[in-house]
């Protein structure tokens, strides 16, 4: 059966034929074939002028058939062919692929199995087109540019995730994420996991403290719930680069328990040192995981003078203004261009230190400070820093109780700043009077391009002209885009589409 | 600037492409209004949630804050219970009634159970409290579930909406550039049918034409084709005969043919026979061929060997050849040096020859004196001959070279004019016969004038300064040396040639006059064969120049004057001097042989110079001398008879003396006296 196959690929060699087809043609093909075996020595062409019944034979002898599309000659494979089949078949006992012509290993890569053990295959094959079936057998869904359009790197990195989100501490071997660690190390560079289980409790301690004393014996049991160490993972994969964590459990459904969902300090010690010797990570994310201001201290001060990291999120967790004042050390000790610090508890003290290390950085880009607590003076203390910084772009205030003290000074910044892109004061209680003094300052500012005052007691006809006022920074924005000769068009093209997006 | 030409070019865009251009951003406009829109309505649930959110946090902490004030209060009246209890167990302890005891355990059972139940109170008001938050949760996640799937809604509705929307502006933007390009089409169209035509009726025009010629040529054709048919009977008509012709010459050639067959034949037999005997006169030559290659070789090799040999002949020869030039420039300095010596000593032995036969002369000249005046007594007269002054050798004697010569002329034509008129011209030089001192210096004056090209430039810059005659000395000299003249002789012939020609012209246009041109030639033929062999060489040159002194002589046909260096024209002197040079190259080539005859002709004249001293004194003196030598001869004989004669006189007369004193002795004696004689009877005797 495989012989004919390949004998009807064969015949029009510049096409390599999909499986489906060829056993299509064959099934039909039998049929028609059926006296062929008779001469299997003649070569067609000789067979073509030494036929000595011309008219009988005609038909068999004819390379096309109109009325019958799958009509073929059979013939005999090369020797090639039969080769190049032989190896796919025993791939996994002798993967046999660089020494062979580059067209025979197109071929070779179109027919394998993706399901071949990865110890084979992952540091042999690198045709994308490869790992695009690979990834397409195991996953319904795939967002190959969330992966940097790499089908194989995709697939690590995927495949990686699964293993760590399954891993319970104490039951599964430590060996199986070790043992992929030398095929994978040198496509994954990035590692997200949202779901860290907790080690295995007896059924028996879960149902009396699921009614009333929930938080009290998790505090008792914390040394047992530490979770997957990431220390050893992180050090062997020499190209990671970003780093998405979230200690939570999902789908507990009515197994639910306090202490499933704890960051302990263990946790936070090992992944501390973790990141410390990390020296390629450029993103960190550490999010809904209850991290209060000790564990964010402990994991800021292992990030202290980190050579390449620019990105730092924290949000949703539990940070008070001890942790900001770590966060507003850490942006004067290293090149982060990105924090995220939505969703805490940080207060005027702790946005004031912030503001304080924010007047005289020259790398942080964007600041996300939304839900949290700042007020006034903390929304003070940011406006003054903004007079003076030359960096900052991107900055988000919304719900923060800021009020009309922080909007008048906002609205001198306005006036002064060029940098600034983007600013985000929704949800708070601005007032009439904040809103006009803000488009004051609106109409001499010219960078700005997205200015949010949703719900924030603004009144309608200043909220619409400053909205005029950025539709009008928007065009010229874009015209400097359009007109390369100009000095900022690689910024200002580059604002409006994150901004839209 | 630039940029205001780039925003031109835009507006200028702009009104090019205004439709598709206008609904392009018009487009765009709708879009980014859209997407904000859109953007801000999926945006403003979350924002709602926030502010919900921090709603919640504020009454969330206020709840806390009364709460916690509550278990403040609760814990404070429970304490004071309780510590009142604890009190009263104290009081207790000292109650020894048991009813009182009782009454006041009852007592303190009821305040118990009291504080129990507030306690109880408030845990289940707290309960109560978590109840409800629980239901809160339970709605708030309820509520998040709508928020989320009015999320999801409005975000499928944008989606939708922008899908909707793009796909609109798209169509319209294609419509924009349909419409646009159908108007380029129906003016492409129109502009395409326009010229169309204007082709088609090109076309039409050219396919008329075409017509036109293609009748034309119809006819010609057949105009053609008539002629063509005649000629073409005419010519088979003659090729016919022609044919027939060459028919009976074909029989002939047959003929001929099967004789030639038979004699070639015949020859073809011979030929191979002849044939064989090649073939055995070619290997014996092949073998001969061989022998002589051998013999080739042998030669080929001696040949090498010789060449070898003659090589190293030929080095040790031309060494040998060095060596012998070495040798032959050192016989030749040492001959020159011992020609020199030669010289001087010849001079030296010509000097002291010179002095010894003057001396003989002198002697002899004082001899001849002596017998003229003592013995003939004749007046002498000393005898005047050039080669008695002559002191030294002939042949040494040295040449004046010409500038000397033409110095000197100088000096003694300045001299003659300081004099004015001096009587006697004397002939200060011995110049060539009829050519007058002045003469000479005129024609050397106009050279000098003429020729000045043959003069260094630097050279006329440094005679500026100088006096007129130096001036003219020195130029000359230059002029000299350019020519070529180095000897007084070489000067002499220039001036005579000068004197030649212009007599030569002179009799040439005065024979014009009076006969043809032969006998011109004629009689300069006879003139230049009088002249030297310089002149024979330069006649060619002569009649060059004459034919054109031809046109000259008529002007000067009248003049009859003798000739004078003042009647040559300036402008002939070019030509003199031309044809001077020409002429004086060729004797000076052939320089060397006579410069050996005039040795010889110096030894001659030696030889001459001492024949001549011999001939000092004449033959007829001698025949004289011979004369008078046997006359004194016989005079001396006579002489020496007489002296014998006087000899014998004195011996008689000694004799005599003696005979005198012995007869004085005689007649002294006794006898004498008594013989007595006189003395002059005796004398007169022998006198007798």
């Amino acid at each position: 059966m495989q012989d004919t196959v390949t004998t009807s690929a064969l015949l029009d060699p510049s096409h390599s034929s999909v499986s489906t087809q060829d056993k299509s043609s064959t099934g039909g093909h039998t049929s028609s074939t059926g006296p062929q075996p008779s001469k299997p020595s003649i070569t067609p062409v000789s067979a073509k002028s030494r036929n000595p019944h011309p008219g009988a034979n005609f038909h068999r002898m004819r390379r096309i058939i109109a009325e019958d599309p799958e009509w073929s000659l059979a013939i005999v494979p090369l020797l090639t062919e039969l080769c190049i089949q032989h190896i796919i078949r025993n791939f996994q006992n002798n993967p046999i692929l660089k020494q062979m012509l580059p067209e025979h290993q197109q071929k070779v890569l179109n027919h394998l199995s993706p399901d071949l053990p990865l110890a084979v295959t992952a540091n042999l094959i690198d045709n994308e087109n490869y790992w695009l079936r690979c990834c397409m057998q195991r996953w319904p869904v795939c967002h190959v540019a969330h992966h940097g359009g790499s089908w194989k790197r995709m697939f690590f990195e995927r495949h990686l995730e699964n293993l760590l989100k399954h891993f319970i501490p104490g039951t599964t071997d430590p060996a199986v994420i070790l043992d992929l660690l030398p095929l994978c190390r040198n496509y994954v560079r990035r590692v997200h996991v949202d779901q860290f289980l907790p080690p295995v409790q007896l059924p028996a301690q879960l149902q009396p403290g699921d009614q009333s004393d929930s938080g009290s014996e998790g505090e008792m049991e914390e040394p047992t719930v530490d979770h997957y160490q990431l220390g050893d993972l992180v050090a062997g994969l020499s190209h990671l680069e970003e780093l998405d964590l979230v200690y939570d459990v999902k789908d507990c459904g009515m197994n639910f328990e306090w202490n499933l969902f704890l960051f302990t300090y263990r946790d936070c010690h090992s992944l501390a040192a973790a990141i410390k010797a990390c020296h390629t990570l450029k993103i960190f994310k550490l999010t809904r995981s209850k991290v209060d201001d000790d564990k964010a201290r402990i994991i800021i001060r292992s990030l202290l003078d980190h050579p390449v990291l620019e990105e730092l999120d924290l949000s949703h967790n539990l940070i008070g203004d001890r942790g900001a004042r770590g966060a507003a050390k850490l942006l004067s000790h290293s090149r982060l261009r990105v924090l995220n610090l939505a969703n805490n508890q940080v207060r005027a003290p702790g946005a004031q230190s912030l503001a304080h290390a924010l007047a005289h950085n020259t790398n942080l880009i964007s600041l996300n400070l939304r839900l949290n607590c700042i007020e006034d003076e903390g929304g003070q203390a940011l406006a003054h820093a903004l007079q003076t910084n030359k960096c900052l772009t991107t900055l988000h205030l919304g719900g923060n109780e800021l009020s009309e003290p922080t909007a008048t000074l906002l609205s001198q910044v306005l006036a002064i700043n060029t940098t600034l892109t983007s600013i985000n004061l929704s949800c708070n209680h601005i007032g009439l009077d904040g809103g006009k003094q803000l488009l004051e300052g609106m109409s001499d500012n010219k960078t700005l391009l997205e200015f949010d005052l949703r719900l924030s007691d603004v009144a309608q006809e200043s909220e619409y002209l400053i909205g005029q006022a950025l539709y009008a920074n928007r065009e010229a924005a874009r015209q400097r885009a359009l007109n390369p000769s100009h000095f900022m068009s690689t910024i200002t093209a580059n604002g409006p589409e994150n901004s839209v997006g | 600037e630039a940029l205001g030409e780039y925003l031109d070019g835009k507006k200028e865009s702009e009104e090019d492409q205004s439709k598709s251009y206008k609904q392009k951003e018009e487009s765009r406009l709708k879009l980014a209004k859209l997407l904000l829109c859109g953007t801000e309505l999926v945006t403003n649930i979350q924002v709602a949630i926030d502010i919900r959110e921090i709603h919640r946090r504020v009454e969330e902490e206020e709840i806390k804050r009364q709460r916690i004030e509550k278990l403040e209060n609760e814990v404070k009246t429970s304490q004071d219970k309780f510590d009142e209890i604890t009190s009263k167990w104290e009081e207790g302890k000292q109650k020894r009634i048991p009813q009182e005891l009782w009454e006041m355990l009852n007592t303190q059972q009821l305040h118990c159970a009291g504080l129990l139940e507030d306690k109880n109170k408030l845990i289940s008001e707290l309960q109560q409290e978590l109840k409800t938050k629980d239901d809160q949760y339970v709605k708030d996640l309820k509520k998040q579930s709508d928020d989320i799937c009015l999320l999801l809604e409005r975000m499928e509705e944008q989606v939708k909406n922008v899908m909707k929307t793009f796909r609109e502006e798209l169509y319209n933007i294609e419509k924009a550039f349909e419409v646009e390009r159908q108007e380029l089409l129906a003016s492409n169209k129109k502009k395409w049918e326009r010229a169309l035509q204007a082709h088609n009726a090109k076309e039409l025009e050219y396919l008329t034409n075409r017509m036109k010629k293609v009748e034309d040529y119809e006819k010609q054709l057949n105009r053609q084709r008539i002629w063509d048919c005649e000629e073409y009977n005419t010519i088979k008509i003659k090729l016919e005969q022609d044919v027939q012709i060459l028919e009976q010459q074909l029989q002939q050639r047959k003929a001929i043919y099967q004789l030639n067959q038979e004699k070639l034949e015949y020859n073809l037999q011979v030929l191979k026979k002849r044939d064989e005997e090649s073939t055995v006169i070619k290997s014996q030559q092949k073998r001969k061929i061989n022998r002589l290659h051998d013999i080739l070789n042998n030669l080929r090799s001696k040949y090498a060997k010789q060449i070898k040999q003659f090589q190293e002949e030929n080095q040790s020869l031309t060494l040998d050849y060095k060596r012998l030039v070495l040798q032959f420039k050192e016989l030749q300095k040492a001959m020159r040096h011992f020609a020199l010596i030669d010289d001087e000593k010849f001079r030296e032995i010509w000097l002291m020859n010179e002095e010894e036969a003057k001396d003989l002369i002198a002697r002899a000249f004082d001899v001849d004196r002596i017998i003229h005046t003592h013995h003939l007594g004749l007046p002498w007269t000393a005898p005047d001959f050039w080669f008695l002054k002559n002191v030294g050798p002939i042949s040494q004697q040295p040449q004046k070279s010409a500038t000397q010569i033409v110095e000197e002329m100088l000096m003694h034509t300045e001299e003659e004019e300081a004099e004015e008129a001096a009587s006697e011209p004397e002939s200060y030089l011995d110049l060539p016969k009829q050519i007058s001192e002045k003469t000479t210096k005129k024609i050397l004056m106009l050279l000098c004038d003429e020729s000045g090209f043959l003069i260094e430039s630097k050279l006329l810059s440094l005679l500026l300064p100088l006096e007129q005659n130096e001036c003219y000395l020195l130029r000359l000299d230059a002029i000299f040396s350019a020519l070529g003249i180095e000897s007084e002789d070489d000067l002499y012939k220039l001036v005579n040639f000068f004197l030649k020609y212009r007599a030569h012209r002179l009799s040439s246009s005065l024979q014009i006059k009076s006969c043809s041109q032969a006998s011109m030639e004629k009689a300069n033929m006879e003139e230049t064969s009088m002249g030297s062999e310089l002149e024979l060489a330069e006649q060619t040159e002569m009649e060059g120049a004459k034919e054109e002194s031809l046109v000259e002589g008529e002007k000067e046909e009248e003049e009859e004057t003798p000739p004078s260096p003042w009647d040559i024209h300036p402008n002939d002197v070019l030509k003199i001097l031309e044809a001077f040079v020409m002429g004086l190259k060729k004797p000076r080539d052939s320089r060397a042989p006579p410069r050996v005859q005039k040795n010889m002709c110096n030894n001659s004249k030696d030889s001459e110079y001492w024949q001549a001293l011999t001939t000092v004194i004449p033959s007829s003196k001698q025949n004289l001398w011979d004369a008078l030598y046997t006359a004194l001869e016989k005079y001396h004989v006579v002489l020496t008879q007489r002296a014998k004669l006087l000899l014998e006189n004195s011996s008689l007369e000694q004799q005599n003396t003696e005979l005198q004193a012995l007869l004085q002795q005689y007649l002294n004696s006794k006898i004498n006296s008594e013989l007595q004689v006189p003395p002059t009877q005796v004398l007169r005797i022998p006198t007798k």
